[in-house]
């Protein structure tokens, strides 16, 4: 059962300046990831995977194509459906973790829980979330007292308080050293392990030998690792 | 997204950009501090005003038109049979005609009058009233004892009050209060002038004696018992048969446009004198609190533009904030609720400190007027009159102007394209 389709998406910016083409970062990708992948996008800076992240979380809806996310067809559903599908459904870690610093550790991985319908026993799961990532003894703290690893791993407790079948993640260890940035991989095979979907834009190796799949993302298009072809699984 | 949860959301931005947020909070206050200063400064004034020219919206006085042809014919006047026709009038609940003393009389006291040596002499101008009208303001019987007993007589307050206020300094007389002067007797001479031509053959000597104060008392002179009156008028071949006006309570403020017209019809009119000045007197006041208030209201305006401005920066400086709000599941119109709760917050805290510097500046000034200003009658203790109402319009118009302001910028923040939001630097 698929987790992720999409058919021919495109995307396009404007040109930069008038008379230029516009720019091309997807052309007609093709992905499936089935329930309970762990699939890690490769490719270089400016090559599109935030931009291909950021349709698949919903966050992006100017885009040409079919796409279809835990059978939500993104194209089709109003802007209330898909914040409902965020809020509950899809799990966000970001490489610059994003956290609001007037808010607690706490607070920051109860965000999901100030809307929607709230989650249920959120203050519980919050807690659950921060002690998974080791971070119990950290509630209190304001982001600006944590440090870089910390932060992220705040963001990830954030992203798996809802408990959503599915978490994308946007370079999660592209800021973050060696030895911290392994203690989140580790996570990231754990949440595998237990069923999660994953699926992770980096450019660093170490992530996408934890991944079962890696793709490649040339020229706008996705590439199976070695091959030349077309990723249409 | 439940209100709690999104004020404990807002808390926190609310904290962080406590600056910027506190100059919008500061415009505001300064709108909303005018608004009520100026809204209670009127309500004070206005006070005065209704105490200076106290008017009943049931009450009218009604008398004989000065230019009735029947008038000048002699025929028009007010006798039993009018004030009967005037109680049959439709809506009217009572009427109680009144009746000049027709006799001259004059009053001299020579002798200590609350400690002062006292000589003074006094033409008397007396109407006389129904004792039901007076009621419970007479604290002494006001009824007529008949002659040789002394004739009760209510005076109006405000004539107390010119008295203290203007007679007494300048005269160094003492001051009085009603207490003192209620039981207090005056001689009182009936048929004298002291305009020689107007005095009567055979004068009476007689006494008055303050029962009471009253607003249904003449301003100019004082009131005895209807009974007295009338019999004094008869006792000297003066009209004790004609009333020279009547005081006809409406069943309800509203029927009043129908009890004049029933007086009109009987070929009287309405003395408004008096309710005219309170009217006009009322409209001025009520004019330049409306002017003020607008100045006021402007004021408010140009806070909402600040807030505005405010907002726009936070929104800007939070683009990324606001990205991720919607990457976890935040809607357009969630993201609105925050910036604008944010807004109400800062419109509160305004309206709450600018109701706070209001009733500062009133008292600051209420403290040198009573320094500075000298002891002029109606002097109020305060010339501003705090109504809950006030502050009610003061908050709501504090919490508008904050809303106002942060509507764009709230619309602009739930505008974001969520993934725009997040790749802002």
């Amino acid at each position: 059962m698929s987790a992720i389709e999409l058919r021919g998406v495109d995307k396009q910016y404007p040109p930069r300046e008038p008379g230029l083409a516009p720019q091309e970062l997807l052309r007609g990708v093709d992905l499936e990831v089935r329930r309970g992948e762990f699939v890690a996008v490769e490719g270089q800076s400016g090559s599109g995977k935030s931009t291909l992240l950021h349709i698949l979380g919903g966050l992006d809806r100017e885009f040409a194509g079919e796409a279809r996310v835990l059978g939500c067809d993104l194209r089709r559903v109003t802007d209330a459906e898909l914040a409902a599908l965020r809020h509950t459904q899809i799990g966000f870690v970001f490489q610059s973790f994003n956290l609001l610093p007037a808010l607690s550790a706490l607070e920051n991985v109860l965000l999901p829980d100030f809307f929607g319908d709230g989650l249920p026993d959120a203050e519980r799961r919050a807690r659950d979330a921060l002690e998974r990532v080791g971070l119990a003894d950290k509630a209190q703290a304001r982001p600006a007292l944590l440090s870089g690893g910390e932060r992220q791993r705040v963001a990830i407790a954030r992203a798996l308080v809802a408990r959503p079948p599915l978490l994308l993640a946007d370079e999660p260890t592209g800021n973050l050293d060696a030895r911290t940035g392994e203690g989140v991989i580790d996570l990231f095979r754990q949440l595998h392990r237990e069923g999660m979907t994953l699926l992770i834009v980096t450019h660093e190796a170490r992530v996408s030998h934890a991944a079962t799949r890696v793709l490649v993302l040339r020229e706008g298009c996705l590439h199976t690792e070695g091959a030349e072809a077309v990723e249409t699984e | 997204m439940r209100i709690r949860k999104l004020i404990r959301l807002a808390r926190g931005n609310l904290v962080r950009e406590l600056g910027a947020l506190a100059v919008s909070a500061g415009g505001v206050a300064l709108g909303t501090g005018c608004l009520v200063f100026f809204l209670a400064l009127g309500a004070g004034v206005g006070s005065v005003v209704n105490q200076v020219f106290p008017i009943s919206t049931r009450e009218v006085e009604v008398v004989v038109p000065q230019l009735a042809i029947g008038n000048l014919l002699g025929e028009q006047k007010i006798d039993e049979a009018t004030v009967e026709k005037l109680r049959k009038v439709r809506g009217v609940a009572a009427a109680y005609p009144k009746m000049q003393l027709r006799v001259p009389a004059v009053t001299r006291y020579n002798g200590l009058f609350f400690g002062r040596d006292v000589r003074i002499g006094l033409e008397v101008v007396a109407t006389g009233l129904r004792p039901e009208l007076v009621g419970e303001d007479a604290r002494m019987p006001f009824e007529d004892r008949g002659e040789g007993q002394p004739i009760p007589v209510v005076v109006n307050r405000r004539m107390l009050e010119l008295y203290n206020k203007v007679f007494a300094p300048q005269r160094n007389l003492p001051h009085i209060t009603e207490s003192m002067l209620i039981g207090f007797q005056l001689p009182v001479e009936l048929g004298r002038s002291y305009v020689v031509s107007r005095s009567l053959p055979n004068p009476q000597e007689a006494s008055m004696q303050v029962v009471g104060f009253s607003e249904r008392a003449t301003l100019a002179g004082v009131s005895m018992p209807l009974a007295a009156i009338e019999r004094i008028n008869r006792q000297f071949g003066a009209d004790a048969e004609t009333y020279s006006s009547v005081l006809v309570r409406a069943q309800s403020a509203d029927d009043v446009p129908d009890v004049a017209a029933g007086v009109r019809k009987l070929g009287l009119e309405i003395d408004d004198t008096e309710r005219r000045y309170a009217v006009q007197i009322g409209a001025a006041v009520g004019l330049v609190t409306l002017a003020l208030s607008l100045l006021a209201a402007l004021i408010t305006g140009l806070a909402a533009v600040n807030t505005m401005q405010a907002f726009y920066a936070s929104v800007r400086e939070r683009t990324r904030e606001i990205g991720v709000l919607r990457a976890v599941g935040a809607t357009r119109s969630d993201v609105a609720a925050v910036v604008l709760v944010e807004a109400a917050a800062t419109g509160l805290a305004g309206g709450l400190l600018g109701i706070v510097l209001a009733r500062g500046a009133a008292a600051l000034l209420d403290r040198l007027a009573s320094k500075g200003l000298p002891d002029f009658p109606f002097k109020p203790d305060s010339f501003f009159d705090f109504h809950a109402g006030h502050m009610a319009i003061g908050l709501g118009i504090a919490l508008l102007a904050a809303l106002l302001g942060a509507f764009l910028p709230a619309r602009a923040a739930a505008r974001l394209e969520p993934a725009k939001a997040l790749t802002e630097s």
